[in-house]
C-alpha cells in the first residue's frame, strides 16, 4: 500500500507545482500588461450624431495571450435613461504585442434634446458605466468596471436676449435691435439658425428676424438681432414690454419657442 | 545497560534528525514563499488584505508541518497531516467562496473568475486529505501486523 500512497503524493505534488507556477506567472504577467487611454476625438456625422473615438493602447508584455478582450460603455442621463451603448471586441491579443483599439461611441444629441431641452442651455454630467473584460492567460476570465461622469457642454449656455432698442427709420417703420449672447460649451462647432419673434404687451406679433450663425466649440457669441417694425397708433403704448419667442434650428434638431420677456 | 544507552542514543539521534528535517522543510517553504511573494506584488497592491491572509496561512501550515515531522512514525504524525489537509481545504473554501474573486479600488471594481483554478485546487486538496487518511490506515495496519507477529 505504501507505493500507491507515495505515487499519489508525488502526482498531486507535481500538479500543485504546475498550478502554483501558472498562477504566480499569471499574476506576474498582469504587471507587464498596460492599458492606456488616448485623447478622444469628436466628429459630427451628416445625420447629426456625435461620434466619439476613444483610442485604447494595449501593451501585452506578459507571458500569456489575451482572449476575448471587450470594452463596453453605457451613457445614461441623470434619471438613468440610456443615451448610448457601445461595445468593442478584440478576439485575440498575442503576448509581446502592442495594439491600438479604437472604441467608437455614438451619442445622438437629438434624442438627448428630446428628453430634456435643458441639455441645450445648461451644462450637465452624463453618467458613464464602463466595463472591460478579457480572458487572461486563456483560462482566467477577468472583468474591470467603473462608473464615472462625462461632462456635457450646452451649445447655448447662458442664452440671453437683452432689452430691445428702438430707432425710427422713416415715418412708417421703426428698427428694433436686441443683443443676443450665449456660450457654446459643446464639444462640437455649432451651426444653427435662430428665428426670433418680437411680441408686444398685447401679444401681437410685431416682427420677426432670422440669424444664421456659426460658433466654434468652447467660444462665446455676441451679436444683435434686428427687427423692422411697422409703426401703428398703439405702438408706443404696447411696445414698452412684451416678449421674444426664440426658435432654434440646428439642422438635425429644432427647439422652440423659448419665451424671453422684456421691459 | 549498554543496550539501554544505545537505545537512548538512537532516540536522541532520531529526535535530532526529525528536528533538523522539520527545520529544513520549514526554511525551504518559507524561502519559496519569500521568493514568490514579490511576483504577486501587482495583486497584493490591489488587495492588501490578501498578503496578511497568505502570511497567516503559511505560518499555520508550517507549524502543522513541523508538528507532523516531529511526531513522525507515530499515529500523531497522521493526525497532524490530516489536520493540515483539512486546514488547507477550509482555507481554500473560506478564501475563495464561490470561486469569483471581487475587489474594489477607488471607483473601479475588479472581478476575476477563478472557478477553474478553484476546482483543480479543491480536487487536489481532497486527494491530499484522502492520502493522509490512507497513510493513517496503512500505519495502523502495519502496526497491527507487527503486533500480531510479536504475539505469534
Amino acid at each position: 500500500m505504501n507505493v500507491p500512497i507515495r505515487m499519489l503524493g508525488i502526482a498531486t505534488s507535481i500538479i500543485w507545482v504546475f498550478l502554483i507556477a501558472f498562477i504566480v506567472l499569471a499574476a506576474y504577467s498582469a504587471k507587464d500588461l498596460s492599458v492606456d487611454f488616448g485623447e478622444p476625438e469628436y466628429t459630427v456625422t451628416p445625420n447629426g450624431e456625435l461620434d466619439l473615438a476613444l483610442p485604447l493602447y494595449v501593451d501585452n508584455r506578459g507571458y500569456y495571450s489575451l482572449k476575448n478582450f471587450y470594452l463596453s460603455t453605457v451613457f445614461t442621463d441623470a434619471e438613468g435613461a440610456e443615451i448610448s451603448r457601445s461595445e468593442t471586441i478584440v478576439p485575440f491579443i498575442p503576448h509581446g504585442e502592442n495594439i491600438t483599439i479604437l472604441h467608437n461611441i455614438s451619442i445622438d444629441p437629438i434624442s438627448l434634446l428630446e428628453k430634456d431641452e435643458q441639455y441645450l442651455f445648461n451644462d450637465n454630467d452624463l453618467n458613464v458605466s464602463f466595463t472591460a473584460g478579457l480572458n487572461f492567460a486563456e483560462l482566467l476570465p477577468a472583468e474591470i468596471s467603473a462608473n464615472f461622469t462625462f461632462p456635457w457642454g450646452a451649445p447655448f449656455y447662458n442664452f440671453a436676449v437683452g432689452e430691445p432698442a428702438f430707432e425710427a427709420v422713416d415715418l412708417t417703420h421703426i428698427r428694433a435691435s436686441a443683443p443676443m449672447t450665449f456660450e457654446n460649451h459643446a464639444m462640437f462647432d455649432l451651426a444653427a439658425n435662430i428665428r426670433v419673434e418680437l411680441y408686444d404687451s398685447e401679444d401681437s406679433l410685431l416682427s420677426e428676424s432670422q440669424t444664421a450663425l456659426y460658433v466654434p466649440q468652447y467660444s462665446a457669441y455676441e451679436g444683435d438681432i434686428e427687427f423692422s417694425v411697422s409703426l401703428t397708433a398703439s405702438f408706443l403704448s404696447t411696445v414698452e414690454s412684451g416678449h421674444f419667442d426664440v426658435y432654434f434650428d440646428m439642422g438635425v434638431a429644432q427647439y422652440g419657442p423659448l419665451v424671453i420677456p422684456y421691459g | 545497560m549498554a543496550k539501554q544507552q544505545k537505545e537512548s542514543k538512537n532516540l536522541v539521534k532520531d529526535v535530532s534528525f526529525r528536528i533538523a528535517k522539520a527545520t529544513v522543510k520549514a526554511i525551504l517553504i518559507y524561502l519559496l514563499y519569500f521568493l514568490l511573494v514579490p511576483m504577486l506584488t501587482p495583486l497584493l497592491e490591489v488587495v492588501p488584505s490578501v498578503a496578511e491572509s497568505i502570511e497567516a496561512f503559511i505560518v499555520i501550515y508550517i507549524v502543522l508541518m513541523i508538528l507532523g515531522d516531529l511526531t513522525a512514525k507515530t499515529v500523531f504524525e497522521h493526525f497532524f497531516s490530516t489536520a493540515r489537509a483539512l486546514f488547507f481545504m477550509g482555507y481554500l473554501l473560506l478564501s475563495m467562496g464561490d470561486g469569483i474573486f471581487r475587489t474594489s479600488y477607488e471607483s473601479y471594481s475588479l472581478t476575476v473568475n477563478l472557478t477553474l483554478f478553484y476546482t483543480i485546487a479543491a480536487t487536489l486538496s481532497l486527494l491530499g486529505l484522502a492520502r493522509t487518511i490512507l497513510q493513517a490506515i496503512n500505519f495502523m495496519h502495519e502496526k497491527a501486523e507487527a503486533d500480531s507477529k510479536l504475539q505469534a
